[in-house]
Formats: structure tokens, sequence, C-alpha cells
């Protein structure tokens, strides 16, 4: 019933009048059928979560056992004692946060240029730089010409074989493409009319309005960059300035087989000490997720403030 | 007239962009040359009609969606909307007519002179490398490096495409591949066509987060869960399903060659959904309000406007993502498929790309690992290019 | 927002530059201590920055060493970026990728430099070193493990074995377990007789792990069974030193029908062919499980320690050595195996070769040995009177909490080292393999099961290990096969054969109908003559190198 009178700021009065009055019992049963199907998908992908959350409390030869779901059985804080007994582990999370941050503006900012520049109708070359990008989606030269190149490149120990690699996207580029297709030419049009040149259209235009993809591309990027291991074991592995969070959990959570095979197997005393591969990844996970999850809401507001765009009204 | 619209704008809040139509107005003036681009008189007689076919156009779409029996009052409508689809295929296929000569070039040195870092960029960090390639039509050793190994010429290929193994995991990964893209494409648009609906803010945002959470679990988390809930031993599914008389016993989900495919795809669905939603829910944001108006004015419910403009109106992104995966459909992975395999489904759950590992990576064969990956990159290219195509001839977005 | 960005940026920037300044000094500071690096082509634990006994070893040698582990990738690959970028650590265990290393020309002849360094020369006899050289006649890599000081003195079977709860043991009164048929109607009866464990769950009377490769647990008891040692691939007849193929002699007939007949009964786990490793684990944990082989290794170092900490002290395991029919005799328990197949290098990229052999002779001297086993005097290990090493409760938990470990204990697992006793003929090598710390920690339940079979120690429980025969073990060479070679391209098909249809074969309802139906597809499918010969040449191969040819 809320949900017929709370009604976005940007409808008109007249819709709002028109809504109010007749409250259409199809769209209630349509409301009552959508809560419920997102219900449904809210219990069943909170339950993994908290199922993980639960485990990563747990003590992990207890886990072991089974039968945990959604409060932990014996609690600990071992996993995390452990994965915060990490070496280097200051300036792997400044490293982490560096890249992720550099990475996500960076990024974000060359590709939007370049897909603005793909979006101008008339660009003579539109279609042959499209295709050219759009091929290195498909393409892959594998691990050894790529690291002979950074090699080459004196990429390798430096932090910048972090951000310097996969600046444009084509996923990214053709996403804010579209998007910027979907607005009105007018947009840009008639700024051109005016004497605007692209950069100032692209900066003081097209940038503003496209707020929303642009926050789901920096998160794309963010996430990539925050997850990312494999480059900094494949070009810095030995350089503990470098490291980064995520290469310093992978390590961990490799050894963790290996450090519960030489426990005393036989033994009273194993009481409650030994991290498990399934309790430490539990932490793990947690760990990593959680700076992603308290970033969204900053950018969860762009989505929802959608209908408030596109309104050219002449 | 750009004045008019930044007050239109202002008012909406975009304060970023008043000032920076400002700059605009400025910049016209000190650079003569360039608004001399400002083209001809026809081109802006040209634009004039095409703002006012816009406009024409935000009223008439949300009708053209409906199906016609639903499109009951203003009936013009019908034959209307026919006619103005065909308009509007018509105006999106048609590529600028833009010539390629001096003048142009000329004209578009600014688009050029930003093109032209990218592409020197792109040809280091992209094609490059793609020298590796040769490892596949060699017998490549690290230690003897890129030009000092044996070359067999297409022996590698032929001996992927003759093994029976190979053609199988083809088999397997195409399947996937295809049952992964529509169950995936399928959800996440649908998700995010009832979250939009969803008007209240707080749980709207709470529905958004949690939906998302579930990407950054690593497969082994999920496939974990997925066996639990499956399980033969107290699995809630199979507790459900024998409680509710479906099924006489517990039943082993992972016995079944036939399910295996589904059990993976549904499985992608649970942890992709809430990711994949966030590009069509940023969509949604660009869709004109004025178009949910006219609906309302139309009489139509919360789901009539939402079948009719929002998910029209997120068209655009639905097409170009559906390019780029076609393209991707090959790529299904490895990890879920090895986490969730055993013995007596494995002529159904192995992929490429396990394929890869067990007889390039793990026996150290490069040159076979490469060959894969070249034999799925033509793949791909082919099925882009034939979907690009098709996408032209709809009219629909296409990648390049 | 977008200045603040900036701002935010440029002082991540400075702190990052900082801290790797600051990095830079403190390697001044101690310029007299010589660092190495270390890559070894295995998941393992790194040791944290100040390690405690690490310390203590640099205080003696002068020399510290980082170690880094292999991680999400396969040895080959990591070994294959190095060769083709010719850019390595100085010292590397390339583990699968040591003939690629060889190869490459990436390693040092350690026979070149060893004369100064005793120490090494002497860690293995002559015939040892000579299985090592590789076919230019130097030996590039020094083995780490299975070289025996006086005598093994492991109280715990790490291998492979029929396992049973001691519960069950004890409910039957301690019986004589010899054979295959003897072992499940234990287990039977004991199911129906008990179907419900502690947690009021139904107990898995036997189980069977078949997820990826671990499938062994299903496939390789036959070998066993016939009273051969773990070679592994194939059976070598002692006698004749020819191979026979374990895979479909009549005791394999005889056990998978064993296994179909269980099955059919509800002794056997209807689950066990889809479980995954972590499942079974799980299943095991928690106690439900009466019976199962495998390696312990497998599952010993988690299982058997969850179902401790849970307190179900009757439901840990003993191992029983089981075999096809009375008479036979077992051969589950070996002697420690040296694997010649790779080792402890040292690199062309080694700026101070001399320094690096130095450090590897000071390892294995015993002051370096005991800190990097025992760890420090006092803080990990005490002396008594008698001069036996021995723990109390606390450096006991230490010693196994990972924390603790990375930041205090540094065993350099990966350079050479002694197993068995100490040099000074006294105490174990290594705190595990002490058997006052066994005693003292063993659980009751399990004191009175081994007592009641006249054993002191779990290997106790099985046959003494008899020396190895020279060919042993032919899994390290069965495990570099690759599909290059005919034989290797079968053993590849046997294996994806066997994995798919004896999960069939056990599970059928007309077992003769699917056991001539594996038969068929085996022999059809995979050359298992190649196969054969292949071991066969390295049979004949290692018999001639041992005996000086």
């Amino acid at each position: 019933m809320d949900n017929i009178e709370l009604e976005p700021k940007s409808e008109s009065a007249e819709v709002k009048r028109i809504r109010t009055k007749k409250i259409n019992p199809a769209d209630l049963l349509f409301v009552l059928i959508n809560s419920l199907i997102l219900s449904f998908a809210v219990a069943i992908t909170l339950y993994p979560i908290l199922n993980t959350l639960a485990l990563s409390f747990n003590d992990g030869l207890d886990a072991l056992r089974g039968g945990i779901y959604l409060i932990p059985r014996k609690f600990s804080l071992k996993n995390y004692e452990t994965i915060f007994n990490t070496n280097h582990l200051r300036i792997a999370a400044v490293n982490s946060v560096l890249r992720t941050a550099i990475a996500a503006t960076m990024h974000l900012a060359v590709t939007a240029l370049l897909s603005y520049v793909l979006s101008v109708k008339e660009f003579v070359f539109k279609k042959p730089v499209s295709l050219f990008f759009v091929l290195t989606m498909y393409v892959n030269a594998g691990l050894i010409p790529t690291f002979l190149l950074f090699r080459e490149l004196r990429l390798t120990n430096t932090f910048w074989v972090y951000v310097i690699p996969g600046i444009v996207a084509a996923f990214n580029l053709l996403v804010l493409r579209t998007y910027m297709n979907s607005l009105p030419d007018s947009y840009r049009e008639s700024a051109q009319i005016d004497g605007a040149n692209h950069i100032t259209i692209f900066i003081k235009i097209i940038a503003p309005i496209c707020k929303p993809v642009f926050a789901t591309i920096a998160l794309f990027i963010a996430v990539y960059h925050w997850s990312s291991w494999f480059d900094n074991m494949i070009y810095n592995p030995r350089n503990g300035n470098l490291t980064t969070l995520q290469y310093e959990l992978m390590k961990l959570m490799s050894s963790v087989t290996s450090q519960t095979s030489s426990n005393s197997a036989y033994g009273k005393s194993t009481q409650s000490v030994a991290i498990t591969p399934t309790s430490i990844r539990a932490a793990a996970t947690m760990v990593t997720s959680m700076p992603i999850v308290v970033l969204y809401p900053f950018l969860q507001r762009y989505f929802i403030t959608g209908l408030t765009i596109g309104g050219v009204k002449e | 007239m750009l004045i008019e619209r930044v007050a239109g704008f202002s008012d909406n809040g975009h304060p970023l962009l008043m000032k920076g139509s400002v700059a605009a107005v400025t910049d016209e003036k000190e650079n003569n040359s360039f608004s001399a681009e400002a083209d001809s008189a026809d081109d802006i007689a040209a634009k004039n009609k095409a703002d006012a076919i816009k406009r024409r156009e935000l009223a008439y779409t949300y009708r053209s969606n409906l199906a016609p029996g639903n499109a009951t009052d203003e009936d013009p409508g019908e034959p209307l909307s026919r006619a103005e689809k065909r308009r509007r295929k018509a105006e999106r296929s048609a590529e600028p007519k833009v010539k390629l000569n001096k003048k142009t070039l000329w004209r578009q040195k600014e688009l050029i002179i930003i093109t032209i870092p990218f592409i020197l960029y792109g040809f280091l960090f992209y094609y490059i490398p793609l020298g590796g390639w040769v490892m596949a039509f060699q017998k490549y050793k690290p230690q003897n490096g890129l030009f000092g190994s044996e070359w067999v010429g297409l022996s590698v290929f032929e001996r992927i495409l003759n093994d029976k193994s190979f053609q199988l995991v083809f088999r397997n990964t195409l399947a996937m591949g295809i049952i992964n893209l529509v169950l995936s494409f399928a959800f996440a648009i649908g998700f995010a066509l009832l979250l939009n609906e969803v008007r209240l803010r707080r749980p709207k945002k709470f529905v958004q987060t949690v939906s998302y959470l579930p990407h950054f679990l690593s497969w082994i988390i999920v496939v974990g869960i997925i066996r639990d809930m499956l399980s033969m031993d107290h699995g809630i599914v199979n507790e459900i399903l024998v409680n509710l008389g479906i099924f006489d016993g517990p039943v082993n989900f992972f016995s079944k060659p036939s399910w295996f495919w589904w059990i993976v795809g549904f499985s992608n669905v649970w942890k992709e959904t809430g990711w994949n939603s966030i590009i069509y829910l940023a969509a949604i944001t660009a869709i004109n309000p004025e178009m949910y108006e006219a609906a309302s004015l139309d009489g139509a419910g919360r789901f009539g406007k939402m079948w009719h403009v929002t998910l029209p109106g997120i068209r655009p992104t639905i097409f170009i993502l559906l390019l780029i995966n076609l393209g991707n459909v090959l790529n299904v992975g490895f990890e879920v498929q090895y986490l969730l395999t055993n013995g007596i489904v494995k002529s159904v759950s192995e992929t490429i790309d396990i394929w890869v590992l067990y007889w390039g990576i793990g026996q150290g064969d490069f040159s076979i690992g490469t060959a894969a990956g070249i034999f799925k990159s033509v793949i791909a290219i082919i099925l882009i290019f034939l979907a690009n195509g098709a996408a032209k001839a709809a009219g629909e977005e296409r990648l390049f | 927002m977008k200045k603040k960005l900036t701002r935010l940026i440029a002082v991540l920037l400075a702190v990052t530059l900082l801290s790797g300044l600051a990095a830079g000094c403190e390697n001044l500071g101690k310029a007299k201590v010589k660092k190495f690096d270390m890559f070894i082509a295995m998941p393992g634990t790194e040791l944290n920055e100040g390690n405690r006994a690490q310390a203590e070893i640099t205080k003696i040698t002068g020399v510290e060493v980082k170690e880094t582990w292999l991680t999400g990738q396969s040895a080959e690959e990591a070994i294959g970026v190095m060769v083709a970028a010719k850019d390595y650590p100085d010292f590397i265990e390339a583990s699968d990728g040591y003939q690629i290393m060889v190869d490459a020309g990436a390693l040092i002849p350690i026979d070149k430099y060893w004369d100064k360094y005793p120490n090494i020369k002497n860690y293995l006899s002559e015939e040892q070193w000579n299985m090592c050289r590789k076919a230019d006649g130097h030996i590039y890599a020094i083995p780490q493990f299975g070289i025996v000081n006086e005598k093994d003195v492991s109280p715990i079977h790490n291998d492979e074995a029929w396992w049973i709860q001691t519960r069950v043991l004890k409910w039957a009164g301690y019986p004589q377990v010899e054979t295959l048929d003897e072992y499940f109607q234990l287990i039977e009866d004991y199911a129906a007789a008990n179907p419900k464990h502690t947690d009021g769950t139904n107990v898995i009377p036997y189980t069977i792990l078949c997820d990826d490769w671990r499938y062994f647990c299903l496939e390789n008891p036959p070998l066993f069974l016939q009273g051969s040692p773990n070679d592994g691939s194939v059976i070598v007849d002692p006698d004749t030193q020819k191979v026979i193929d374990y895979n479909t002699t009549p005791i394999a007939k005889q056990y998978f029908m064993k296994l179909n007949e269980e099955f059919k009964k509800g002794m056997i786990d209807p689950e066990f062919f889809s479980q995954s490793y972590d499942e079974y684990i799980t299943k095991i944990s928690t106690g439900r499980v009466l019976g199962f082989v495998d390696q312990f290794w497998n599952w010993g170092y988690t299982a058997q320690d969850a179902i401790k900490a849970a307190g179900l002290n009757d439901c840990t395991y003993v191992p029983l050595g089981i075999v096809a029919e009375a008479g036979i005799e077992e051969r589950y328990h070996n002697e420690p195996v040296l694997d010649v197949s790779g080792g402890l290098s040292i690199t062309t990229s080694c700026k101070d070769i001399d320094g690096a052999m130095k450090f590897i002779s000071d390892l294995l001297t015993q002051e370096v040995l005991t800190l990097r086993f025992w760890g420090i005097k006092d803080v990990d290990y005490k002396v008594g009177d008698d001069g036996l090493f021995y723990r109390t409760e606390e450096m006991r938990a230490n010693a196994i909490d990972a924390n603790y470990k990375a930041d205090n204990l540094c065993p350099y697992a990966y350079f050479p080292q002694y197993e068995g006793m100490n040099l000074d003929g006294k105490n174990a090598w290594r705190p595990d393999n002490q058997p006052s710390e066994f005693f003292e920690d063993l659980l009751p339940e399990v004191k009175e099961c081994l007592e009641a079979y006249g054993a002191e120690t779990y290997v106790e429980m099985l046959n003494p290990s008899v020396p190895n025969s020279p060919w042993f073990p032919m899994w390290s060479f069965s495990n570099d096969l690759t599909p290059e070679t005919p034989g290797g391209l079968a053993w590849a098909k046997m294996s994806e054969i066997k994995h798919e249809w004896l999960p069939r074969v056990v599970m059928a309802e007309d077992f003769e109908a699917e056991w001539s139906a594996y038969l068929d597809k085996y022999y059809g499918e995979a050359d298992i003559d190649a196969f054969l010969a292949e071991m066969q040449a390295e049979v004949d191969r290692r018999i001639a190198v041992a005996a000086g040819n």
C-alpha cells in the first residue's frame, strides 16, 4: 500500500493525481508478486553470505564437522587473527587501495573519453576503431608473451604494472558507448552548433549525464583491481613493497593445507588452534568483500536517482 | 537553444552542466575555426528535423511498444506504430553519410587526435603480444624460446581437432555456454526490471546490496553450498522434494548426466544475477521519464510500464551485452565444472578449459594451450561478425 | 570531490614511496647478512618478517633466505615463465619443472662445487648420488626427503591402510581382522547393532573417496590386497622382476565384487562417487564413518584432529593391513622413500654460489637442524636431565598454531635434512617422531586398542617395513609420464576410463555384465601393453643403476 503513495518526486503532478485516485488492483497484485519474488531472491542470496560469515567466526576444526548454518557453533577469532597476521599487511593494503583508486579513476576517465569519441555518429573511423578494441576481448596472447612484453617495457617489478595494462577494456568501452548512444543526440549536437569542442562537450555535458553508468563502470574496474592477485604474482613476486592484499591472502590460503598437515595428528592437545582451508577462506572472503560492500552504497545512489535525467523540455 | 536547455537542466540539479555550458558558449567565441565547422545550413536543417522527429518519437515509442491488443483508446496508434517502427529502424541502421576525404578528416581532426594514442596503446598492449601465437605452430619449449623452438606447422591443431575427447569437450562447452547465456540474461534482466519497480528506497537499496554480494564469493564456496543443498544426506532440496512427494526418496543430483549442465547454469544464475543486473539498472536511468508519463496517461499499469517502457528502454544495452557475450560463449571456464564433477558425469562436465588444463598446462605443453586459445578466438570472432551483421540488419545496437 | 580524491591519491603515493625508501635503508643497516631468495614450486607457508628461529639461523650462518611458494599455478607454468624470461631466484625447488630447468641450463652442477663442503658430499652415499646424476653426469639437485639417519622412528603410519574406528574393534572384543571378508563382516555387524551415531544420525559403514586424482582410494587397494608394497601404478613381481597390471587381476575382480555386494547391502555411502574431497573430510570428521581406505596424510591431519577436538575419543581410527586371503603377507608400511627425481637446486642467477653452498652445508649441522625442526631451546622445547628433548603443553600448542609458526619457527623445509634420529643419536629429528612426545599425547582409547593388538604405536599395527627394492617406488616414474609417449598416453586413458567405470562397477545391478563392459572399454581404448612396456623398461633401468652400471 505504501508503495502506491510513495511516488518518485520526479513524476509530474498530473501523473500523481491519476495514480493516487485509482489504485489499480492489477498494480496491487503486481506489487505483491514482485515483493514475493524479490524476498525469495534475497533469502537465497543472503544465505550463502551469512553462512560464510558464520563459518569465518567459527573454529576451523570444529567447522570441518559441518552443520553450521547461520550461527557459529564454536566461536573463534582465529581465522581473522591469522589473516591480520599476514606479512606486509599494511603495505599490501596501501598498495591495493592505491591501485584500485588509480585504476578506477584513470581507466574510467580514459575509457569514457574514447567511448564518447566512438559515440559521435559521424566520426569516420568509428567502425574500424570499435572493431580494433572489440577484437581485444576475444584474443589472448597467453602468459609468456605478455610477460616478455612487460619486461621489455620495464613494467615488471614496478607498481605501474598494476595500472598501465588494461587501461581500455573493450567491455567497459562498449557499455559506456551504448549508454552515450542512448542519450538524445540533441545534447551533443546543439553544443556543437554552439561551437564547443569535443573535449568540452565530453567534460561539461556528456560526463555529468553519464554519472550512473560511470558509477557502474568505476565499480567494475574497482572490483577487478581490488580482487586481482595474478599480476602481482607473475610480475612482482619477490618484492615485498609491491605486494597487494589479495596476493597475500592467496598465498595464505594456498598454504593452509600445508599448515594443517604439519599438525600433530595423534595428540590430545589439538584444542582449537588449527585453521582449515574452509575457515580461512570464509574469513578471507569477508575481508575481501567488505571494502567493496562499504563502497557500494556511495555508488548506489547514482543508480537509484534514475528518472531524473533525459528531461529535454523544449 | 543551449541556454534554454541549461535552464531546464539546472532545475534537475546539474550545476556543473550549467557552468559547463557557459564555458561552451565562451569557447565558441574563441574558437572560430571550430564553430565554422558548425555545419552548413543543410546540416542545421537536418538537425532540426531530427530533433522534431525525436520529440515525436518520444510520444510514440511507448505506444509502439504496446502489443496490438493492448493499444486501446487512441487507436491511430496501431497502424502508425508500425510505420513508426519502420522509420526508426531505417533511422538506426542508416550510417551517417560521411565521406572519407580530406575535408572530413580535417573537420574531425580533434576526434582523430584523441583516438591516436588509444590505437597506439591498443596495438602495444593487445596486439604485439599476439606474436606469441606462433607457439601454436611450434613444439614450444620455454628453454628454447619463441625463436628457437621447433616448427611443426598445423600439427597441433590437427591433433586437437582430431581428438575425440576434444570434440566432446567442445560440445559440452558450447552447450553450457548457451545455457548460461540464456539463463543469465533472462534472470539479470528480469531482476533489474523487478527491482526497478520497488518504490521504497530502503528495501530497494537493501535488495540490491544483497543481490550482488554472491559475486564476491569464490566458486569453491558457492559450490560447497550448492552441494550442501543438493546433498542426499539432509540436503534441503531433497528434503523438500521428498516431503512434497515429488521424489520417492533422496536423489543424487550429481549422478544424472542430463542434469549437470542445468546445475551449472543455475549456479551461475545464483552467483551472478545481482551483479549482472547492475548494468541494466544503470541503463534504466537513461530512460526518458516522459515515456512513463505518456504510458500513465494511456492508463498503463505498473506491469504495463515495465514491459512496454522500461524493457524497450534498455534494449540497446541488452543487445550490446548479448553481442559481447555471444563471442564469449565458449568461455565457460573450468572452476565450477571441475568442482562439481565426478567420474560418472565426466563425459558431460569437461570443458575446453579443463581439457587444456589437463593436456596442456598440467603437462607443461604451452603449444596446445595456445592452439586451443586461438581456436576459441577464431570461433568467437566468427560469431561476433555474424551477430553484428544480424544486429545491423535488424537495426539494433551493434559492436562496431 | 575530485580534488579530495586527487589529494588522497597523492598522499597514498607518498606513503608507498616513503615505505619503499624505509625498506631500502633497512637493508643498508644489515649489510653483513647475505640475502638469498628461493622459489619452491609447491604450495607452502611464507615466514613472517622477523621470524625468531630464522634470525637465530642467520646469526649462525650469516645468511637469510626469503622463500616464496607456488600460488594458483602449476609448477611447469611458473617455471616456464621464469625460463622464458631467464630470470631465476638463487635457490629453487622446481618440482615438476625440474627437467625444464635442467634443459634450459638454468642450474649449476652441485658436484663441481662440493669438494669444500663435506657435509653436502657425504649427505648421500656414492650410489645414491649416482641415481641423481643427469645424462651429462652432473648433479643439479640435492634430494631433501627420505634421508634417514640411523633408523626411522615415526610412530604414525602416514601411508595407505584400511582404517577402522577403535569403537568398532572394541565392540567386537578386538578380534584379529586380516582379510577383506573379515573387515566388511565386522563393519556390517557393528552397523547392524549400532545403527545410530552419537549425534543421532545414521552411521555410514564405509565410504570411498573418488574425487579427481584422489580416487586412488577406490582403485589401488587390489595392489595392497595382493601383498605388494605401494609401487603405485603397477605391481612388480619381486621374483621375476616383471611388471603386472593390478587393475584386472582376479584379486581386483574379487575386491570390486565385494564392494558391489556391500553396496547392494547398503553398507557403502550412496554418495561415494560424487562426494567432493571437502565433503568426505566433513563426513569423517563427524565420526559417522566406520571405515575406509586412504593414505593417512590425505585425511588424518584434518579429520582425525577434528574428531578429537569434538571429544569423540572412541571414533578415531587405527590402521589395518587387510589382504585378499589369509596367508598373504601385507606390505602397507614401507621405509621412507628417497626421491631422486628433483630437489634443491642453485640457479645460474645466483651471484654467490660458494655462499649458497656454505649455507646448505651449515644447515646440515646438528645445531642448525635442531633450530630448524625443534625450534629454540627453552622457548620451543626443553632438555631433560637425560638429554631427551621434551615440550610443555604450551609449547605443543604453539607448535601447531599457524600464527606462532609464521612468526617463530623456520624449518627451511625444502633444504636438505636428516630424518629418523638426530646426529646425537638420542632424539628424533622432529618432535612428532619423538616417542616420549607421542606417548604423552596418546588418547586412552587408542592406547587400549593398540595394546590389545600388542602394539605401542600406529606403525606397529602393521607388518614392519622391509628394505625397499631398487626399483621402488614406481609411482615416481609414472607420475612423470606425459602423453607424448604411447605409454604415457595409455596411462592417462586408463585413469580416465577407471575413473568413470569403477564407480559404475561398484553400483552395478549386474556385476558380471558391468565388469566385462569395463574390461572391454579398458582393453579397447587404452594401449595397456605400451604402458607396461615403458614401466618394465624403467624397472630394468633402475635395477641396472642400482647395480652400478
